[in-house]
């Protein structure tokens, strides 16, 4: 028996068929690059927990969307903030997000999505290996750095060594491959959020009933404050699928481990919060899964080229979680997509060279991208969340439902009287009229 | 050794839907096989590493034979890739409604066109699990059959292969002259898992051989028509309910246990 000896004989390896790993794939293979895609799951999209909503701007760029396999667009957001017993929410439903392309956010089943995704680059010419973990990368002297030159991957399989010139990992936050070959350092704890996920079965119907949806139309809620994740830092969401509906709770692994609660029973706790058990009542639990998002910001993002690999994705950090915005989706197929363009301009098909200058306008390109710019912009955000916690977790959300309470109390005093209180108290909670004023300045950017 | 002795084992595989994801249709009682992916019968993987692991002692090649669609050759670049030499695609529209009559007809032809010195089946398919299949491919070539085989023992220069089977109440080693068709008991070998390159290559590279019931010279015997077998009818059995319950701790789960099973 003659096996065939595939050393070099693609241009590139990627480490993960994820959203970051299959956009990679796709941006080589139409650029008529001999792609490797090595993915430990069964298939694609079986490992993967999530929310989640799918931004697909970048999406758009590389497929059709017409036929993949999304869930329902997003045609209502809320925010809401929660004390113990009470919820303050802003609801959005504005009429645009009604029309194509929906504002490109999409409910998803990952197990579906990225199985599809990765059909699209496997179309596009790469081939797809599945069942297979990446356990190390295969590093060779020479090539300008001290530890030598990245030069391959190393598997669980056996005869599991395999060279590429070029090799882009996008194996998700639990990063051990670029961990142990040294292209990042350990994610620090404050640097992690841990999340805990439900996906709860119901019919159509009652879906689209309570939570007033016609035909394709979803909702995401997003919440914090005390009542979704106790005193940590982070927060609970809800997404409505077809006919399931994603629950869950995120929040900093630092909190996880101080807490004496384990994730899970948060995630109870939240579902049982007054304002959120009527809108997941009856479910039946079909996945319950936990994982990992990181959310140290722009300064925790490692190198994200280096000795021939490239970093993208969460395996490189770029997620945003700052409680408003859990944004890591479109951040991943969007580096993906970049990195796979770097790739495709730097090596020869021929000869297998590397033009490294080709390959480092992979960071440029991303750090004029929305990927690095919308980091740097709310990058104060998770210090400030972290250093005002108790005013922003557990002081605000009492305050805006005791002045609720107040403003709309119906009983026999002027309504004024009650205004005039509803007032004091917020502003109470402030730190009075210059305290408000200290804060509104400290928060301006998270809503510019 | 010698070189003349090397012989030719025929793997015999069967693409199955994949259990995980197959589906019953509630009225007509049967499969829905066309939802669930097509995946290896998993008794035939220890077919496969059974035999390769005849062939690194006894010397010759492994080569994979399923009948099937078009899309069963998905098998068979399994099979390649866990280190079969070469492999047979058996496909026709002829071969439709076969059952496992023309089946192992299809499949004693094939392994006699091959010069198979040895056959290696599965003990049963895991979506009709007959078993028939096996003795049938004996039977159509008259070949010697070793069934519930666990252990298999090459003596090439003696034409020969020696079985442990599995019979009531403990083992017997019979030893049988080549050729011969076995097939081998569910579980009782480890599976190897397919090389790296191995796997790229059967996955990117490797095409099967295709026959039809005419280059097998079969085409009046094989088909609905040709299938003795008739079925009577179908039931589904509704599932017993289950108790359940949630234990806070695996203390409690344990003690659960304990108490479930000294009830019986
Ligand atoms: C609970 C939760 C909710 C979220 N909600 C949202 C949301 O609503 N919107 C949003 O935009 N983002 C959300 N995110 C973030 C988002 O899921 C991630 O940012 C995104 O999935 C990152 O994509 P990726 O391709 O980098 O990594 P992943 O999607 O994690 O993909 C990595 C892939 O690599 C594979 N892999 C890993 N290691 C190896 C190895 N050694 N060898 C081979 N393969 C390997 C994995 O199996 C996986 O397929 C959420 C995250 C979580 C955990
Ligand atoms: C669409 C469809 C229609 C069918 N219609 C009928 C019908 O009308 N009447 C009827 O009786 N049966 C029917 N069958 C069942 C089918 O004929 C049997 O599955 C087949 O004959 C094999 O029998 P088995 O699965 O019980 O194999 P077993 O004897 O249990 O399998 C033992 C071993 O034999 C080998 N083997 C079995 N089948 C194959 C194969 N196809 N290719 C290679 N190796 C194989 C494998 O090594 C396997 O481990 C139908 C099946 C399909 C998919």
């Amino acid at each position: 028996m003659e096996t065939p000896d595939y050393d070099n004989e693609f241009d590139a390896i990627v480490v993960g068929a994820g959203l970051a790993g299959s956009a990679a794939a796709l941006a080589m293979a139409n650029q008529d690059l001999d792609v490797l895609v090595l993915e430990r799951g069964q298939s694609p999209g079986t490992k993967n927990v999530f929310g989640g909503v799918l931004y697909t701007p970048t999406v758009r760029e590389l497929v059709d969307i017409d036929d993949a396999p999304l869930e329902r667009y997003v045609a209502e957001k809320r925010y809401g903030v929660l004390t113990e017993t009470d919820e303050t929410a802003v609801t959005m439903r504005p009429g645009e997000w009604l029309e194509e392309p929906h504002n490109d956010s999409y409910t998803v089943l990952r197990g579906s999505f990225d199985e599809w995704f990765a059909e699209q680059a496997v179309d596009a010419g790469a081939t797809l290996l599945t069942e297979t973990t990446v356990t190390g990368l295969v590093r060779e002297p020479g090539g300008g750095a001290a530890e030598g030159r990245v030069v391959g991957v190393e598997t669980d399989r056996p005869d599991g060594t395999i060279r590429a010139p070029v090799v882009v990992v996008a194996e998700g936050a639990n990063s051990l491959v670029s961990e142990g070959a040294g292209l990042r350092d350990h994610h620090d704890r404050e640097d992690v959020a841990v999340a805990a996920k439900e996906v709860l079965k119901f019919d159509r119907e009652t879906i689209e009933q309570r939570f007033r949806l016609n035909g394709d139309q979803g909702v995401a809620y997003n919440y914090f404050g005390e009542g979704a994740v106790g005193d940590a830092v982070g927060g609970g969401f809800i997404y409505t699928n077809k006919r399931t509906v994603s629950v869950g709770v995120a929040y900093s692994i630092e909190d996880a481990v101080a807490s004496d609660q384990n994730p899970e029973e948060t995630l109870n706790d939240f579902k049982q919060h007054p304002a959120v058990a009527p809108l997941v009542r009856g479910g039946r639990t079909v996945e319950y899964s936990a994982h990992a998002i990181p959310e140290g910001g722009i300064d925790a993002v490692p190198d994200l080229v280096s000795d021939g690999a490239l970093l993208a994705g969460d395996a490189a950090g770029l997620v945003l979680n700052n409680g408003v915005h859990l944004e890591g989706t479109n951040m991943a197929v969007e580096s993906g997509y970049q990195a796979g363009r770097a790739v495709a301009a730097a090596v020869d098909g021929d000869d297998g060279s590397v033009d490294d200058r080709a390959l480092a306008t992979y960071p440029e390109e991303l750090a004029d991208s929305f990927v690095v710019q919308n980091l740097q912009h709310y990058d104060f955000f998770q210090e400030l969340a972290v250093e005002d916690r108790e005013f922003l977790f557990s002081e605000l959300p009492r305050a805006l439902a005791d002045a609720e309470t107040e403003y709309f109390a119906v009983d026999r005093d002027p309504k004024e009287a009650h205004a005039e209180a509803a007032k004091d108290r917020l502003l109470d909670a402030a730190g009075g009229y210059v305290g408000a004023a200290k804060r509104a300045w400290k928060y301006r950017k998270l809503l510019s | 050794m010698t070189v003349d002795a090397d012989w030719t084992i025929v793997v015999p595989v069967k693409q199955v839907p994949d259990a995980d994801d197959v589906t019953i249709d509630p009225e007509t009682g049967t499969l829905n096989r066309s939802d669930a992916p097509a995946v290896l019968n998993a008794p035939d993987y220890n077919a496969v590493e059974a035999a390769l692991s005849l062939r690194e002692r006894a010397g010759g090649e492994v080569v994979a034979v399923t009948m099937g669609p078009p899309f069963a050759r998905a098998v068979l670049e399994t099979a390649v890739a866990l280190g079969a030499d070469d492999a047979v695609l058996l496909t026709d529209r002829a071969f439709g409604g076969s059952d496992t009559w023309p089946t192992s007809l299809a499949l004693a032809r094939a392994a006699d066109e091959l010069d198979a010195d040895v056959v290696v089946c599965g003990e049963e398919s895991t979506d009709s699990s007959t078993g028939q299949v096996p003795p049938g491919i004996a039977a159509h070539n008259g070949w010697a059959q070793l069934t519930y085989a666990e252990e298999l023992e090459p003596r090439p220069d003696d034409d020969e292969l020696v079985a442990v089977r599995d019979v009531e109440g403990g083992h017997e080693r019979v030893a049988a002259e080549t050729p011969v068709v076995v097939a081998f008991e569910y579980g009782e070998n480890e599976p190897r898992a397919a090389g790296l390159h191995r796997k790229i290559y059967a996955e990117t590279e490797f095409e099967p051989e295709e026959w039809s019931a005419e280059d097998l010279g079969i085409s009046e015997q094989v088909g609905l028509v040709n299938s003795p077998t008739k079925v009577g009818g179908m039931d589904t059995a509704d599932p017993v309910e289950r108790e359940q319950a949630v234990v806070d701790d695996v203390d409690a789960l344990s003690d659960r246990i304990t108490e479930v099973t000294a009830d019986d």
